[in-house]
């Protein structure tokens, strides 16, 4: 390994971007996301910063059912995230449509299908410890070496 | 001024605030042992009353699956939502989720479940396929035919003069076999949940 790989893995460790995007939930894995940044639980002192733009992000946090709204969007905006790049599923929604999964719901699940994903974290809603695990989790196993196993 | 400014600088310099300033981190978080997880087995024995799976508010979370001999109820992560209402409705405590078991013995309270039948006599043929679909009525009187007579009184219903006639509503197990059997939706089976807490004595 060589030294300029070494600085982006020790760099890449502590500064994670992450973007988050709602595809039809019932808001509260958005709680839960949100409850990460306060004090208590605290993403940033890990190096993860909620920016909201795709452009910048690392890690794309998908939320919710996968309603017939997001059907081109989703795959958009996970397309403009640069490499590399993760996307963590939250909460039972996007794995299983949880309660909105029922005959004549027009929800789309689970996001798999759609994008690639990298973790999936279950739960109705998950709690933020169990969120923040994802995230470290993808970050070891995504980001570090990616140039040396992506030439 | 000049002090104050020492003081400072002094402060600053010191080697465990630059490591606290710098690598400062808050303790990390252990899951309380009183947060409801998802549901775990406590090594009682299944008896497949399926209880669990009609109390589950989730499509899909809980299911009762054969284990060697025996039954295990066994959850789907991704589909349960945490709720322990499976964990409150096992009338023999297979599964034990937070501290849901130790508050409902502590308190006296407990889900249990009855079973109401309700038959359409408009939309009733009286062709007896509920009779002989229950496996109830089998295990009561295994000679039970098509025709869904019987003359065997431990049964659940059977067919009397064309009619059908609900004998036993108590030893419904709710399984709603008869509901798929019936060709007209001319019988429907209520799953009734009942919250019951032991009255509380005096003194307390």
């Amino acid at each position: 390994m060589n030294i300029l790989q070494w600085i982006k893995n020790k760099v890449r460790s502590r500064s994670i971007h992450v973007a988050y995007v709602d595809v039809g939930s019932c808001n509260g894995c958005d709680i839960e996301v949100l409850a990460c940044l306060a004090p208590r639980y605290d993403i940033e002192q890990y190096g993860i910063f909620v920016h909201n733009n795709p452009r910048e992000a690392d890690v794309l946090l998908v939320i919710g059912a996968y309603t017939p709204g997001w059907e081109e969007k989703l795959a958009m905006v996970w397309d403009k995230i640069p490499s590399p790049k993760a996307a963590i599923t939250i909460g039972n929604c996007p794995i299983s449509g949880c309660l909105f999964d029922r005959k004549g719901s027009f929800v789309d699940p689970p996001v798999k299908k759609h994008i690639p994903i990298a973790a999936e974290v279950p739960g109705c809603p998950p709690r933020p410890t169990e969120i923040l695990q994802a995230i470290l989790s993808v970050r070891d196993t995504v980001f570090s070496d990616w140039e040396e196993e992506h030439p | 001024m000049s002090s104050s400014l020492v003081w400072y600088l002094r402060e600053f310099a010191r080697v465990e605030w630059i490591k606290k300033f710098l690598f400062a981190k808050t303790a990390p978080l252990v899951t309380p042992t009183h947060f409801r997880g998802f549901p775990e087995p406590t090594g009682k024995t299944c008896t497949h009353a399926l209880f669990c799976m009609m109390a589950c508010p989730a499509p899909g979370a809980i299911e009762v699956v054969h284990a060697g001999d025996g039954w295990i109820p066994k959850i789907h992560k991704g589909h349960c939502i945490r709720c322990g209402l499976c964990v409150e409705a096992c009338p023999n405590g297979v599964l034990k989720s937070g501290r849901i078991r130790e508050t409902m013995e502590r308190e006296g309270t407990s889900l249990l479940f009855s079973f109401r039948i309700a038959i359409d006599t408009e939309l009733c043929t009286g062709c007896g396929n509920c009779c002989t679909a229950c496996p109830v009525n089998k295990q009561a009187d295994a000679q039970m035919g098509a025709g869904g007579h019987s003359s065997n009184d431990d049964v659940i219903m059977r067919v009397q003069e064309g009619d059908i006639v609900v004998i036993h509503e108590d030893k419904c197990t709710g399984c709603k076999t008869c509901e798929v059997s019936c060709p007209n939706g001319a019988i429907r089976i209520a799953r009734i949940l009942e919250g019951y807490q032991q009255p509380v004595q005096e003194g307390f």
